[in-house]
C-alpha cells in the first residue's frame, strides 16, 4: 500500500511518550469535569438555556446569562418588593410545590449547527423541561426546529428575525418585538416630530451589511414607506472597516434631517469622531440600540453624541418600579446597569417560569397550554412591553420599544409621551455644547 | 494470524460498528454526535483529495461546501422544489468554481496557494452576504416540516446517518480507486515534487486542477448533506473561514494524505469538541476552544504527519524492541 512505502522519521520511544503527552491532560480535564457536577433536588424543574457565551458576541451572551441567572435567583427565594412580579416575592413555584428552578445553561458559539446539537443535548440528556434562547437569529431557527421536533418548549426572548415564528411551529413562543416593531417605532416617532412642527423631510439610513443590520434597514426602509418619509440614501457598509469617512460625506451632501444607525459598537464610536472631524451633524441621529446600548459606548463617544437618540425596551424607571428594584439588584451583583438585551432575556426567563407555576406540572403540553394562556400586564413584567400575550404564531402581540436619548452621561427616556421621562432635546447638540 | 488477517478483522470490526451505532446510541444527541462525526469525515475526506494526495493545501473550501449548502435550499425557496434536486447543481457549479479559480491559484505554490483560496472563499463570503437572490446575510431555510419522503426532512436523525455513511463509503471508495490509478500517482508525484514531477512528463497543471475539481465537487456534496440535516445556511455557516479550517485540522490529526485519516481524525475531534462544550461551555468560560486549540498544538507539535503516521511508527518500533529483548 502507499502509506507503508512513504519514508518514516527514526523509531524511537517517542511515539508512546507522544502518546502520553496527549492523553495525559485530557485524562486530568475529564476527572475534574467528573467532580464538578452540581447536586439537585428531586422537585427542581430544569430550564435549557443557550447563550453565544464564545465568539464575536460573547459579551452579550454573558451578559444574557447573568441577567437569567438573576432572574432564577429571584423566583427561588424570596425578594420582598417584587410583589407584583408573577414568583417575585415568594421562593419558588407554588404551583409545583414549592420546587425552585435550576438553570441548564449551554454555549451555541453563534454556531447553528452547535445550537442544534447542544438543544438536542439539552432535551434528551439532561430532560430539561423547556428552552431559552438563543440570540443570533440564525442559532434560533435552527434549534426551535430541533426542539419543535422533540415536543418541548422554546421561548425566544431577544432574537427578532420575522420568521422564527410563523413557520406553522407549536412550540415557539417569543417574548421579544421583531425588527418591523422597531421599524414602527421610529416611523411614528418621525411623524410625531413632525406633527409637532420639526422639520422631517427626508431621512438617510446606514447599516452594517451583516444580517442584522440588513433586516432591520430592511424593516425601516418599508416602514419610512408606509409613513409617507422620503429616504434620502441607504448606505450599507462594513462594521470591521478602519474608516468611514466616505459614508459621512455622502451624508454631509445629501443632508437628511435623521440619520438612523444600525451599527455595532466599535463602529458606532468611529461614525461619532469621523462626524465630528468633518464637522458633520443632523439634527437628529437614532440609533438601533446594539452599537449605542454596549457599555463602552457612553464612556467613549458620550462627550460627542449628546442627544442621539436610541431604542430600548428597558427604562431603570421610576423607584418603586419592578425595573428599577430589579436593575438595584442586578447593579448590586454586576455593577452595571441592566441593558435593553439581557432584560429582553429576564423578562423572557420570568415569562417562561411563570407559565410553568401556572402548569402545575413539568410536562411540556402543560406549559405549552400555561403558555399559550399567557396574559401579563405592564404592571407585572421588569420591561417596558404592553404586556404578554401570544398569537397563534407564539409571537408576543404586546411586545414594543421605546425611545431613550443620551442626555449628560445617561440616557433617558423621551418617546413615546406617556412613558417618557425627560423632555426631547431637538436638534440634537452633539460635541457642540 | 498473520498482519492481513488482523487489519482485515479490524476494518470489519469497524464497519460494523459505524453500523450498528444508531442502535447503541442512548439518545438523539448521541445519534447527532454521530452524524456530526460522518459529515466531518466526508468534507475532511473530500479535502483530503487536494490537500493531502495532491498537497494543495486549500484553506478556502469553505466556499466549495457553502455553495453546496446553498443550492438546495435556492432552487427549494425560489421554485419550491425538494431540496435534493440541488446537490448535483451545487456539486457541477462548485466544479465551475474549481476551474475558475484553479486556473490562476494553481499557479501558487504552497503557502501563497493557501493565500490565495482563503482571499477567494472570503470574497465569496462577503458577495453571497450582499447578494438579495440568495438570502444575503440573512441566509436561507428549507422546509419547516417536510412535505414528503423527498424533502429529506426527518424528525429522526437516522435516515442521516445512513446516508451520510453511504456516502462516506463512496468518497472513500472512490478516493482508494484514485491511489492505485494515473492521476492518483500524478497526484502524489507532484505532491513530492512538482518540478521533478514535471520533468518525469506529469502534466501538474492538468493534475492539480482534476484533483481541485474532483475535491471541489465532494466537498460540495458535504455542503448539500449538511443543510439537508440543519434546513438553513448563512454566509458564515456555509463559506466562514471556521467551516474551511474545520476540514484542515481533521484531515491533519488523522493524517493528511492517507485514505482513512480524516475519519479517524473526525471520530477523535469532533466527540473532544461536542463533550468539551457540553461539559465546560456553559460555564462560559471559553475552555471548549482551549481544549481545542491544545489539541491543535500537540499534534502540530509533536506529530505532525497525524494520528495515522504516529501508529505507523509505534507498527515499526515494536518489532524491533522484540528483537532487542
Amino acid at each position: 500500500m502507499y502509506d507503508k512505502s512513504r519514508g518514516m522519521s527514526g523509531p524511537s520511544p517517542e511515539g508512546r511518550e507522544t502518546m502520553n503527552e496527549l492523553l495525559r491532560p485530557v485524562a486530568l480535564l475529564f476527572a475534574c469535569l467528573a467532580v464538578i457536577q452540581p447536586a439537585r433536588a428531586a422537585d427542581d424543574v430544569k430550564i435549557g438555556a443557550i447563550y453565544p457565551l464564545t465568539g464575536n458576541s460573547a459579551g452579550a451572551g454573558q451578559s444574557a446569562k447573568d441577567a437569567v441567572e438573576l432572574g432564577a435567583e429571584i423566583v427561588n427565594s424570596p425578594h420582598p418588593g417584587l410583589e407584583k412580579l408573577p414568583l417575585g416575592a415568594g421562593a419558588g413555584l407554588p404551583g409545583l410545590g414549592g420546587g425552585k428552578i435550576v438553570l441548564d445553561n449551554a454555549d451555541h458559539q453563534g454556531n447553528p449547527q452547535v445550537g442544534q446539537q447542544q438543544t438536542l443535548r439539552l432535551i434528551t440528556e439532561d430532560h430539561v423541561v423547556a428552552m431559552l434562547g438563543c440570540y443570533h437569529s440564525s442559532v434560533a431557527l435552527v434549534a426551535t426546529a430541533a426542539a419543535e421536533r422533540q415536543g418541548i418548549p422554546f421561548v425566544i426572548a431577544d432574537s427578532v428575525a420575522l420568521n422564527i415564528t410563523g413557520r406553522g411551529f407549536k412550540w415557539v413562543f417569543r417574548t421579544g418585538p421583531i425588527a418591523p416593531d422597531f421599524a414602527k417605532a421610529y416611523a411614528e416617532f418621525l411623524t410625531d416630530l413632525r406633527k409637532g412642527g420639526k422639520k422631517i423631510d427626508s431621512i438617510a439610513v446606514v447599516n452594517e451589511n451583516t444580517d442584522y443590520g440588513t433586516s432591520v434597514a430592511a424593516s425601516i426602509l418599508a416602514a419610512a414607506k408606509t409613513a409617507g418619509i422620503a429616504v434620502a440614501a441607504q448606505i450599507p457598509y462594513d462594521a470591521n472597516g478602519a474608516d468611514v469617512s466616505a459614508q459621512v460625506l455622502q451624508l454631509k451632501g445629501l443632508k437628511p434631517d435623521a440619520v438612523i444607525f444600525v451599527s455595532y459598537t466599535a463602529d458606532t464610536i468611529l461614525y461619532f469622531k469621523t462626524m465630528k472631524n468633518l464637522d458633520y451633524l443632523p439634527p437628529l441621529i437614532i440609533g438601533d440600540d446594539a452599537g449605542f446600548s454596549d457599555p463602552s459606548f457612553i464612556p467613549n463617544a458620550g462627550p460627542l453624541a449628546q442627544g442621539a437618540v436610541n431604542r430600548s425596551a428597558f427604562d431603570i424607571g421610576a423607584p418603586g418600579s419592578n425595573s428599577y428594584a430589579i436593575n438595584q439588584l442586578f447593579n448590586a451583583k454586576h455593577h452595571r446597569d441592566l441593558d435593553d438585551t439581557s432584560a429582553r432575556w429576564m423578562q423572557g426567563f420570568f415569562v417562561l417560569a411563570d407559565a410553568i407555576n401556572r402548569a402545575g406540572s413539568t410536562a411540556p403540553d402543560k406549559i405549552q397550554a400555561a403558555l399559550r394562556a399567557t396574559d401579563l400586564g405592564p404592571d407585572r413584567l421588569m420591561i417596558g412591553y404592553r404586556g404578554v400575550k401570544f398569537d397563534e404564531t407564539g409571537q408576543n402581540t404586546l411586545s414594543a420599544t421605546y425611545l431613550i436619548q443620551l442626555q449628560g452621561d445617561h440616557y433617558v427616556s423621551v418617546w413615546p409621551e406617556d412613558r417618557a421621562t425627560a423632555k426631547l432635546q431637538w436638534p440634537m447638540t452633539g460635541w457642540r455644547q | 494470524m498473520s498482519s492481513d488477517h488482523w487489519r482485515r478483522a479490524g476494518a470489519a470490526l469497524a464497519v460494523a460498528a459505524l453500523l450498528a451505532y444508531p442502535l447503541a446510541a442512548s439518545s438523539p444527541y448521541y445519534l447527532d454526535i454521530g452524524v456530526t462525526v460522518l459529515l466531518a469525515a466526508i468534507s475532511a475526506s473530500a479535502w483530503n483529495i487536494l490537500g493531502g494526495f495532491a498537497g494543495q493545501v486549500s484553506v478556502g473550501h469553505g466556499m466549495f461546501f457553502g455553495v453546496g449548502a446553498y443550492l438546495p435550499l435556492l432552487v427549494y425557496t425560489l421554485w419550491g422544489w425538494p431540496p435534493m434536486a440541488g446537490i448535483p447543481l451545487g456539486m457541477l457549479l462548485a466544479v465551475g468554481l474549481a476551474a475558475l479559480i484553479g486556473a490562476p491559484t494553481l499557479r501558487l505554490t504552497g503557502h501563497y496557494f493557501s493565500m490565495a483560496t482563503i482571499a477567494v472563499a472570503e470574497l465569496i463570503r462577503i458577495l453571497v452576504g450582499t447578494w438579495g437572490l440568495v438570502g444575503a446575510a440573512i441566509g436561507l431555510q428549507g422546509p419547516a416540516t417536510a412535505r414528503g419522503w423527498w424533502d429529506l426532512t426527518f424528525r429522526d436523525e437516522t435516515p442521516y446517518y445512513y446516508i451520510f455513511l453511504g456516502v462516506l463509503a463512496g468518497v472513500l471508495a472512490l478516493t482508494h480507486a484514485l491511489q492505485g490509478r494515473r492521476l492518483g500517482y500524478y497526484m502524489r508525484a507532484v505532491k513530492a515534487g512538482e518540478a521533478a514531477a514535471r520533468s518525469l512528463g506529469v502534466a501538474s497543471r492538468r493534475t492539480k486542477l482534476a484533483a481541485l475539481a474532483l475535491s471541489a465537487s465532494l466537498t460540495a456534496l458535504a455542503g448539500s448533506l449538511y443543510v439537508l440535516k440543519t434546513g438553513f445556511v448563512d454566509p458564515d455557516s456555509g463559506f466562514g473561514i471556521l467551516v474551511s479550517v474545520q476540514m484542515v485540522i481533521v484531515a491533519a490529526l488523522g493524517g493528511a494524505g492517507t485514505l482513512y485519516g480524516p475519519l479517524v481524525g473526525a471520530l477523535i475531534l469532533i466527540p473532544a469538541q461536542s463533550w468539551a462544550n457540553s461539559w465546560l461551555g456553559g460555564g462560559g468560560s471559553g475552555l471548549t476552544f482551549v481544549l481545542y486549540g491544545g489539541i491543535i498544538v500537540l499534534v502540530a507539535r509533536f506529530e505532525p504527519g497525524g494520528l495515522f503516521e504516529l501508529r505507523r511508527r509505534m507498527l515499526r518500533w515494536r518489532p524491533e524492541r522484540s528483537r532487542a529483548a
